[in-house]
């Protein structure tokens, strides 16, 4: 049988934490989604001053990002050329969300929002980093 | 029973039932003086406090042995923090989310469903989000309504515990 690794809450923490870090440091305020690799909710911070909406759309981008195992600006690449692409299942074509990779295994996803999309992304980036 | 039989017995039925009405108003018919629940929404939580509320419920469930998932809602019904715990069971992510909206965009624990519901009241199931399972509890400031955190993952009685511990660190 195939074994990979998987995220505890822990890694969560660590990974939310790092990310908030990015988002203070920039006076940002934004809202940290991580979900499993199965786009199912692990870990949430909205930080004081995101939006209610912030909260949705992080959630989304993260389970968009953890389930195609690519980055939302990927998709929002794509569908700039091929915007039938927006037919997707389950697609929030919006920079702002990346996979967690390890060990060749997709581990699930982290979404951002509440800033320019790429701030989102540089957000996101930062907290996978703690991971490692 | 005979046909004839059985019309004369639903007949007496119906009697009886038309006079027990008659005799006890529907509860539901009554109109108090006062709105009931009239708890003030105040401002959304701020993430500091709600971390503390997840950590606290998170640190309870972990004390004993259980695995849960916990969310934390604003004053607006809207995702603050969320937490689930290593192994916690998945239909639980958005049960648990929906008992802290419910408890507060209802201004009400969530026990009062499950408690209503029991006794017969089976038009709260009809009540836009509604969730008849006990685990969620508004967070209060002042006596304002600030947020509401709801606990899923083990049966309610256990979430509750959890809940509990997690809104006794808001306080």
């Amino acid at each position: 049988m195939k074994t990979r690794p998987m995220l505890t809450l822990d890694d969560c923490r660590k990974i939310s934490a790092a990310a908030e870090a990015e988002a203070k440091k920039n006076k940002w305020n934004v809202c940290i989604a991580i979900l499993d690799d199965g786009g199912d909710l692990l870990h949430v911070v909205r930080m004081d001053g995101a939006t209610p909406a912030n909260s949705h759309i992080a959630v989304e981008k993260g389970r968009t990002a953890a389930r195609t195992r690519r980055s939302t600006l990927t998709w929002q690449e794509r569908i700039a050329k091929r915007p039938e692409l927006l037919m997707m299942p389950g697609v929030t074509p919006v920079q702002g969300g990346l996979p967690i990779m390890a060990e060749g295994a997709c581990l699930g996803g982290v979404g951002v929002s509440g800033v320019q999309s790429h701030e989102d992304e540089q957000i996101a980036a930062a907290g996978i980093k703690a991971l490692a | 029973m005979k046909p004839q039989l059985r019309a004369a017995a639903g007949c007496l039925l119906a009697c009886l039932a038309l006079a027990a009405s008659a005799q006890q108003p529907s509860p539901l018919d009554v109109v108090p003086d006062k709105m009931p629940n009239d708890i003030p929404y105040g401002a959304p939580i701020a993430l500091d406090r709600a971390q503390a509320a997840i950590a606290a419920a998170v640190a309870e469930s972990k004390k004993r042995g259980w695995k849960l998932n916990v969310a934390v809602v604003d004053s607006g019904g809207n995702l603050v923090a969320f937490a689930r715990m290593d192994g916690a069971q998945l239909a639980s992510i958005a049960i648990s989310e929906h008992k802290a909206r419910a408890s507060a965009t209802f201004r009400r624990e969530t026990k009062v469903f499950e408690a209503g519901i029991q006794n017969g009241n089976n038009y709260l199931i009809t009540l836009d989000g509604v969730i008849g399972s006990r685990g969620g509890i508004m967070l209060l400031d002042g006596g304002k309504l600030i947020g509401a955190i709801g606990c899923s993952g083990g049966t309610g009685s256990q979430d509750e515990v959890v809940c509990k511990a997690g809104a006794e660190a808001v306080k």
